[in-house]
């Protein structure tokens, strides 16, 4: 038996999400585009999934959810379309990106290739705890910048952002205002109007749906240059639907509108028994800010150990916990966003996240415990050998 | 009872070998690839370089066990390419698999074993522990006890080489039996972290711009003339006669390097037999504390053990006397003292003493 304890890296998928996929798989092959019945029965489907996704984001309207293939492709669709866009229609005046220096690989890897291509773009950093300097990044937006994006809550720390507070700014100076709240969904309240952003990405295998399928919700009036060009999803993303990932998606978000409250009080109730059974282990800490973050996750750095050595650990003794982003396994660098927290390298190798979430119990979280001390013990005897 | 073998996984086709062993006998083989170079030197095919941590994924899948990555970049630079970069800075010739084997395969990959809950470290070596003692491979042509001479009764306690008992012709046969990826490919050759066999550009390009044995000095005969130019003392060593670019009728090798001259100094082949070298950082397996004793002596990988009086100095040191003279001992490079097949200990070159010491 796996204790599964890495929520934010990816969910199991819910078995009614699977049986509400399966007919999309078999008989309702249809291509939702199609004149015929086949293909209508699809379309319907698709939208049923696009109101289920527009009520759980707190959307105006299902036409402001545009499906993708993921989050990743949600957020360069926010960011880069809705760059270029601006850049086109003010014939470059507006050609700066304000983003922050700990989003996820997605949009840093996206923000280089936007510079090279002739962007300007900036990152603010955060404090000690991990929130975003807000002043600092209200003070890189001015009237040349087309795009703003500050994620809704950090996927390695769980901490929350002061999304709101830096959309009225950016929309204040008549920038597009992004959120990538891939980490949030499923785990707090979202409602997309009345953070005052005009475009937020998700993805469905965070909320226990399958991979393979995100969506991006762009306020009524918001125009982005299309990435994948084609005219589904009104002409926004290209490509034939996802039918059965989509309806899988649809399912999973209204189950998780339904039980958000009880799942983020299960949750958070199992985060505070790790937190207090990690902190007992000696030279344990919690890293980011110690209430304002999502309530599945914690991020604990212990001393003298590397954090991917203590996964390897774990997995051996059947528990799954994660050093990083999944995305970099195997490379014990420091992560940049506990390097922009002001964490020291060493410290910052020293780390492990656990991230709880539905179908978590409290014997994953014992069986966790039972195992910490020793595990860190002895790889904390392993380095001073080396050393 | 089942055990957990840590098997180290480079990517090539011994320690795909080794897992397949370890695994297939009924024991719970974990793989792992050490990652040795920091992420912008690895574009060519050293340990853990992506390609290679790939092929080591791929046959962890294809034989159903863990696979991990172990990010030992750190470690490596200090513990093997430091002193590395120092020998050939120094006129020595390194060995660095020697020290790759005792720090990093059976001292930090051992110790993380440990923590992991596993009875041994498995490797793709072509060896064998005998009753605790380190013995030659049965395939003589690939025999590599040399390299692992200085590992100590402990490591040796919880050492396997399941391929140290085959001949590489029946481990790649093992290989493409198991369908696994790596039964075709290439022997890796040379310093694995060296691109492209490029020593002098290596050491050039990693040690500080104002080392001494980066800068060119004369190449010189034993009496003191100069016959050329080389270009920094890291290029060469013991016994090397190609690139030299030394022009006459008789062929001119390198017989001794002096770092206090920046002096690289040639002479005709017979000047490279040595009847005598000193060794120093002497291991052995068991105790010896002085005294002198008849074995044979390897100089170099793939040299045949020599006969040899061994004339220990009690402190770790000793002279080791060859029956018939031996071609060009290189300071640096490991003396492996052996008993037929067994590995009795061995240490690092420190002077060869010449034709008739």
């Amino acid at each position: 038996m796996t204790a599964y304890l890495d929520h934010n890296a990816t969910t199991p998928v819910r078995p009614e999400v699977v049986d509400a996929m399966l007919p999309w798989l078999r008989e309702g092959y249809g291509n939702p585009n199609s004149v015929y019945a086949l293909g209508q029965r699809a379309r319907a489907a698709v939208e049923r999934a696009r109101e289920q996704v527009a009520a759980i984001l707190g959307a105006a309207d299902a036409s402001e959810i545009v499906f993708t293939s993921c989050g990743s492709e949600s957020d360069a669709l926010a960011i880069a379309g809705g760059a270029w866009q601006a850049h086109d229609e003010t014939k470059g005046k507006r050609r700066k990106v304000v983003t922050t220096k700990i989003e996820h690989d997605a949009i840093r890897v996206l923000n280089g290739q936007l510079r090279r291509r002739g962007l300007e773009v900036l990152e603010a950093g955060c404090g000690p705890d991990g929130i975003v300097n807000a002043a600092e990044l209200k003070a890189m937006i001015d009237d040349a910048t087309a795009v703003v994006s500050v994620m809704h809550a950090n996927n390695e720390t769980g901490v929350l952002q002061p999304v709101a507070e830096i959309a009225a700014a950016a929309r204040a100076a008549g920038a597009l205002v992004h959120t990538d709240a891939v980490q949030s969904l499923g785990k707090m309240k979202l409602d997309a109007k009345a953070l005052g952003v005009d475009l937020l990405a998700v993805s469905g295998h965070k909320v226990n749906a399958p991979k393979g399928v995100g969506a991006l919700w762009v306020r009524r009036g918001v125009r982005l240059a299309p990435l994948v060009t084609g005219h589904q999803e009104k002409n926004r993303r290209g490509g034939t639907e996802n039918t059965a990932s989509i309806v899988g998606f649809g399912l999973a978000c209204e189950l998780a509108g339904r039980e958000l409250s009880s799942a983020a009080s299960h949750a958070l109730a199992l985060r505070k028994k790790l937190e207090a059974g990690v902190l007992r282990v000696k030279g344990a800490r919690l890293n980011g800010h110690p209430e304002l973050r999502l309530p599945n996750t914690a991020h604990f750095s212990l001393d003298g150990i590397d954090g991917h050595h203590l996964v390897v650990a774990l997995d051996l003794s059947g528990i799954c916990v994660s050093s990083g982003p999944a995305c970099s396994s195997g490379a014990s660098t420091p992560s940049h966003v506990l390097t922009a927290m002001g964490v020291a390298p060493e410290l910052a190798t020293a780390s492990i996240r656990v991230s709880v979430g539905w179908g978590s119990t409290d014997a994953d979280a014992d069986r966790f415990l039972a195992v910490l001390p020793q595990a860190v013990e002895k790889l904390r005897a392993a380095a001073k050998v080396a050393a | 009872m089942k055990r957990r073998i840590l098997v180290a996984m480079s990517g090539g086709v011994d320690s795909s070998v080794a897992a397949a062993l370890v695994h297939e006998r009924g024991d719970e083989a974990v793989g792992v690839t050490m990652k040795l170079l920091a992420r912008a030197e690895t574009g060519f095919g050293c340990c853990g370089s992506p390609a290679d941590v790939d092929d080591a994924k791929r046959v962890a899948e294809k034989l159903g066990i863990a696979h991990y990555v172990s990010d030992m970049a750190e470690i490596f630079a200090s513990k093997v390419i430091r002193p590395y970069l120092d020998a050939y800075l120094g006129g020595t010739t390194p060995n660095p698999c020697v020290e790759c084997n005792r720090s990093l395969k059976f001292g930090h990959l051992l110790g993380l074993a440990e923590a992991w809950g596993c009875a041994a470290v498995a490797t793709g070596h072509y060896a064998r522990v005998v009753n605790g003692r380190l013995h030659k491979s049965l395939e003589p042509g690939k025999d590599q006890s040399y390299f692992l001479y200085s590992l100590d009764a402990k490591a040796l306690s919880r050492a396997e080489f399941p391929v140290g008992s085959l001949s590489k012709d029946a481990v790649r046969a093992k290989a493409r039996e198991l369908g696994l990826k790596t039964a075709d490919k290439p022997e890796s050759m040379e310093t694995c972290f060296v691109p492209n066999r490029d020593v002098r550009g290596f050491v050039a390009a990693h040690a500080e711009a104002d080392a001494p044995g980066i800068a060119g000095g004369p190449i010189r005969d034993r009496s003191g003339r100069e016959l050329g130019r080389h270009n920094g003392l890291a290029a060469y060593t013991i016994g090397q006669r190609s690139g030299l670019g030394l022009s006459g009728p008789e062929p001119r090798y390198v017989v001794r390097i002096d770092a206090a001259a920046n002096a690289v100094i040639v002479g005709g082949v017979d000047e490279l037999q040595t009847k005598s070298i000193t060794v120093g950082a002497l291991t052995w397996n068991g105790e010896r504390n002085g005294g002198t004793f008849q074995a044979q002596v390897r100089i170099r990988h793939r040299h045949t053990p020599a006969a040899a009086s061994i004339e220990l100095n009690g402190d770790r040191t000793a002279t080791m006397h060859f029956m018939e003279p031996q071609r060009a001992p290189a300071p640096g490079q490991a003396a492996v003292v052996y008993s037929g097949d067994e590995v009795l200990g061995g240490g690092t070159i420190l002077r060869s003493l010449g034709g008739d010491a």
